[in-house]
């Protein structure tokens, strides 16, 4: 009888979560008037750099709430090309992943479990969203319930993403699925220059993740300098 | 053993490199590999500054690290990063842990495979006394010179994707003491360690191989 009783509150319980999971709704943008519409699409373009850049991390990784290890991210990327590349390696210096993006994702080096099937696309997705702005559909341009500056895209795979702008130069950005779930939430703090002394971004799903980036480094790149595609490199060795 | 078929292999590798250095930094003067393994047995502690330089080809300067090494026969290690994150490597009789510095202060890393630990250990073991022909990862060879050179290329195919080979240049003058140890990955893509202050045979608090702080 107990037993039943049991099952019976455990499946109210899940389908109650199912129940509001596809009620999800997106957190309400409330427009501008037509004289501030390009002003707040502007604002909504700040946390993105305009320029070529190189950034250096120091990446705490926690899987599952559980803190896992400490990795060197590099990210070079270049805005109007919209291309990245990216190596990942441990405080050794021995390169776990590197791998570039334009338009779609190229591996140079992946060691397991980095080479993972999907590993390189999703990773190279969450280094896309911090560092390029969307390239998806402007449907809202606005402000949220606080006061925040909010723009919302819609990209590939009616994929959704808001970038939201404090008061305070920080900033947001959240991706949703087409059925308004929340699936990224990047966090960016202590902004000095629009450069962010640190990222948080926190993958949600089956398997909750963060990643913790604290700004290790960041310039400039000039594109004569720092060709983003591969050269062959000379190195004298001994 | 092939290098790439656990997810251990990262572990294994990043072990392998600091189980090299930890080596390194104790090796005698070079003559022959006899000379080294002579050498060597007469080392029971080391203790070092080193700067650490990681060279990438999207870098235009390369990465600076810097810490200390200490070293206590037969099996104990600290491998320290000062800057610029916090990182602590401790080996202690057999056992290996790593801590690395976050927002939450020192936490010791997870996902480290005991198997991985284990081969550390072995080479270690191996590698300070010396020998480094007979090894089953790496083929040695010197280059004699003023400062002479040892060279180890893998010799599994798996171990040779991760790494091309490793250059250790010795000190001409001061048997024991090595000038630096670089660690190709691929073309553009190598790790250089200086090592200076070098001190063998000091006395180490047995405290630094046993706590992080």
């Amino acid at each position: 009888m107990k037993s039943s009783i049991v099952h019976g509150r455990l499946f109210f319980i899940v389908m109650l979560t199912a129940f509001l999971a596809s009620c999800s709704r997106l957190p309400v943008i409330k427009p501008v008037d037509a004289a501030a519409l390009q002003d707040t699409i502007q604002e909504c373009r700040r946390p993105f750099l305009d320029i070529p850049y190189r950034f250096v991390h120091a990446i705490e990784v926690e899987l599952s709430g559980r803190r896992t290890g400490t990795v060197v991210g590099v990210t070079v990327f270049e805005p109007a090309s919209a291309t990245i590349h990216s190596v990942v390696m441990t405080i050794e210096g021995f390169v776990l992943f590197d791998a570039r993006y334009e338009k779609k994702v190229s591996v140079n080096r992946a060691v397991p479990p980095f080479n993972a099937e999907q590993f390189a696309g999703r990773m190279m997705e969450d280094v896309r969203l911090i560092f390029l702005a969307p390239d998806g559909r402007l449907s809202d341009a606005g402000v949220r319930e606080d006061g925040s500056t909010a723009c919302r895209y819609y990209g590939n795979e009616d994929r959704i993403e808001d970038v939201i702008v404090h008061r305070d130069n920080t900033w947001e950005i959240e991706t949703y699925s087409n059925n308004y779930e929340l699936i990224r939430k990047i966090r960016a703090f202590s902004v000095r220059d629009r450069i962010p002394a640190m990222v948080e971004l926190t993958g949600f799903g089956f398997r909750e993740y963060s990643l913790r980036l604290k700004l290790i480094s960041a310039e400039p790149v000039s594109p004569e300098t720092q060709p983003l595609r591969p050269e062959k490199a000379r190195e004298e060795d001994e | 053993m092939d290098f790439m078929t656990k997810e251990g292999s990262i572990k294994r590798g990043l072990f392998l490199i600091g189980m090299l250095l930890s080596s390194a930094v104790m090796l005698g003067w070079a003559g022959n590999w006899d000379d080294i393994e002579r050498e060597s047995a007469k080392i029971k502690s080391v203790t070092a500054h080193f700067s650490q330089e990681k060279h990438l080809q999207i870098l235009t300067k390369p990465l600076v690290s810097k810490g200390r090494f200490y070293f206590q026969a037969p099996d104990f290690v600290r491998w320290e990063y000062t800057s610029p994150v916090r990182s602590v490597l401790l080996m202690r009789k057999g056992d290996i842990k790593r801590y690395t510095m976050g927002s939450r202060g020192f936490v010791e890393e997870s996902g480290g495979s005991l198997e991985s630990m284990q081969i550390v250990l072995q080479e270690i073991s191996r590698w300070s006394r010396g020998q480094f022909t007979g090894n089953e990862h790496f083929s040695a060879t010197i280059k004699r010179g003023k400062g002479p050179t040892i060279i180890l290329t893998p010799k599994e195919k798996g171990l040779s994707t991760m790494i091309s080979r490793i250059v250790i240049n010795l000190s001409p003058d001061r048997p024991g003491v090595i000038k630096s140890v670089k660690i190709v990955e691929s073309e553009g893509n190598f790790t250089l360690f200086e090592f200076t202050d070098v001190q063998i045979n000091g006395k180490i608090s047995e405290t630094l191989f046993r706590e992080v702080g």
